[in-house]
């Protein structure tokens, strides 16, 4: 193949895009792209690869204003989030969504890693550290489910298909907007960072919550449903920037967050330094800077001998030394 | 509905696969592949992607379209014959570093600066019609009302802008690297 020849494929690839970005496509456009693909196998991937470099060109609007008038977190995302659907609105503003991919998509994700993916319909999954998901995606609505672990939702606004998330008893509706869903033990816990969510207990809708841009809810795997505080949001949502953010827990509550990130466990040897309560920004892939920096501002022992684990505090000879985990642990934030 | 189907698998490509597209070059650079095949082994590649029916098998996009990438360069080598045996095994053991993130999700972006820099570089009546549709988001046909010009004049410089960026995107190879590593090193870069 010469090179002259991919010259001037593109080129036609290159006006293909534009036609089929002018919005009037019909029969006859279809008919003439299908004999040019026809044509020459090529031409499906330069195709492909055109039309996905026009279509990623939509982020720009977000980066731009992100440049040029250095916009609040907030705003921002707000920016993203409407041209994370940008790239879909074409489709939705034809008549009439179908299900493409029937079967369900899976998700999942090892101790310490964050996935980032882009759904099908332009939402954008970010998904935390030890997480199991499933989306489905039919004509008339969006799902996800969370199995296991978190998500952070980006999601493309499509009204006419709601996005439904399931955690647990939890379930959570939106339909363009950003938000969080951890299952726990006990319930699961939607932190919103843009937009409004309603949220209730599966089988007891009265009991459900809307939620607006920084404000949260726990619903209980017994049908609770408890307001969290603003400011714990943003904490909570640390992870997306491989932090893990503490504002007064206790090194107890904050090994167990770092536990969820970590194979090498940090072990709190007594309940006294266990209930030390601590303030910081961390990096969640860092236990052993986080205990050492705990070590010397509470001036209590580290032990970094083992390779699985790193003991901050003496044992004292009546301490139990299952400390780590006290009863209830498992959030920082409900 | 066939175009629906298009731009939604377009979509997906534009967000799993083409942010990693650079990396995946410069490591078909790295194993002495020259500029004229990396080119052809990606086009195939996209190609390959083109064919398939669905994509709701490939759990992790970058690593698939990195083997996809691979085994064309590998069977490109092993037909021309004269590549020491020792690069092949090399590339046979080669896997895609999906280290854990941040960093991965950071990288999992197209890299915007440059685009807005390729935008810059268009001719200035491209330029502002590309920069109202991709930018500001308006239709071709706000577009024509805005500059009373006719839907097919806005089209042909959407036309232009396509294609001189699209030629940007490959030329651009040779720095994809260094951003690539820039980018990489930014925390945060998600909200």
């Amino acid at each position: 193949m010469t090179s002259q020849d991919i010259v001037s494929m593109r080129e036609e690839a290159a006006a293909w895009i534009a036609r089929m970005d002018a919005d009037r496509w019909g029969d006859s456009d279809e008919d003439e792209l299908k004999a040019w693909l026809d044509q020459d196998e090529r031409h499906h991937g330069i195709l492909l690869q055109t039309h996905a470099i026009w279509i990623s060109m939509d982020g720009l609007g977000a980066c731009q204003s992100h440049e040029s008038e250095g916009q609040s977190t907030n705003k921002d995302a707000s920016r993203r989030l409407f041209l994370a659907g940008g790239a879909t609105a074409m489709v939705a503003s034809l008549v009439g969504g179908i299900v493409w991919l029937g079967s369900p998509l899976r998700y999942s994700t090892d101790i310490g890693e964050v996935r980032r993916l882009t759904l099908m319909d332009g939402s954008i999954a970010t998904i935390n550290t030890m997480s199991r998901i499933e989306v489905k995606t039919a004509s008339a609505r969006r799902e996800i489910r969370i199995d296991e672990g978190e998500a952070w939702l980006q999601v493309a606004k499509d009204p006419t298909r709601p996005l439904i998330v399931s955690a647990g008893r939890a379930r959570a509706l939106a339909l363009g907007t950003a938000f969080s869903v951890r299952k726990l033990a006990q319930g699961a816990e939607i932190f919103v960072t843009e937009g409004l969510v309603k949220a209730w207990p599966d089988t007891a809708e009265g009991a459900g919550v809307r939620l607006a841009a920084g404000e949260g809810a726990f619903i209980g795997e017994d049908a609770r449903v408890v307001r969290l505080t603003k400011a714990a949001v943003d904490r909570a949502l640390a992870w997306r920037f491989g932090n893990i953010d503490l504002l007064g827990q206790s090194l107890a509550d904050a090994a167990v967050e770092f536990n969820r990130y970590n194979k090498r466990k940090i072990i709190v040897a007594d309940p006294v330094t266990g209930s030390e309560r601590l303030d910081g920004t961390f990096q969640f892939s860092d236990p052993e800077g986080f205990a050492l920096a705990v070590g010397e501002s509470l001036s209590v022992p580290v032990d970094l001998t083992s390779t699985s684990q790193i003991v901050i505090g003496r044992y004292s000879n009546t301490a139990d030394k299952k400390s780590e985990g006290y009863p209830g642990a498992g959030s920082l934030f409900p | 509905m066939e175009q629906e189907r298009r731009t939604k698998f377009a979509a997906w490509v534009a967000g799993e696969i083409l942010p990693y597209e650079p990396k995946v070059r410069s490591w078909l650079k790295r194993n002495r592949t020259t500029p004229e095949d990396v080119d052809e082994v990606i086009q195939e590649a996209y190609c390959r992607l083109a064919m398939l029916k669905a994509v709701d098998h490939i759990d992790r996009p970058e690593a698939y379209f990195f083997s996809l990438c691979r085994n064309l360069l590998l069977r490109r080598l092993k037909r021309a014959r004269i590549v020491p045996i020792t690069t092949i095994a090399e590339i046979e053991a080669a896997s895609p570093d999906t280290g854990p993130s941040p960093e991965r999700e950071v990288a999992g972006r197209v890299d915007y600066e440059r685009l807005l820099q390729l935008i810059n570089r268009l001719p200035e009546r491209c330029r502002t019609i590309v920069r109202l549709r991709k930018v500001d988001g308006w239709s071709q046909k706000e577009i024509a009302l805005h500059l009373a010009t006719t839907e097919k004049a806005v089209e042909k410089q959407i036309w232009l802008g396509v294609k001189a960026i699209r030629a940007a995107w490959d030329e651009a190879e040779a720095d994809a690297e260094r951003s690539f590593q820039a980018l990489g090193s930014s925390r945060g870069g998600l909200a």
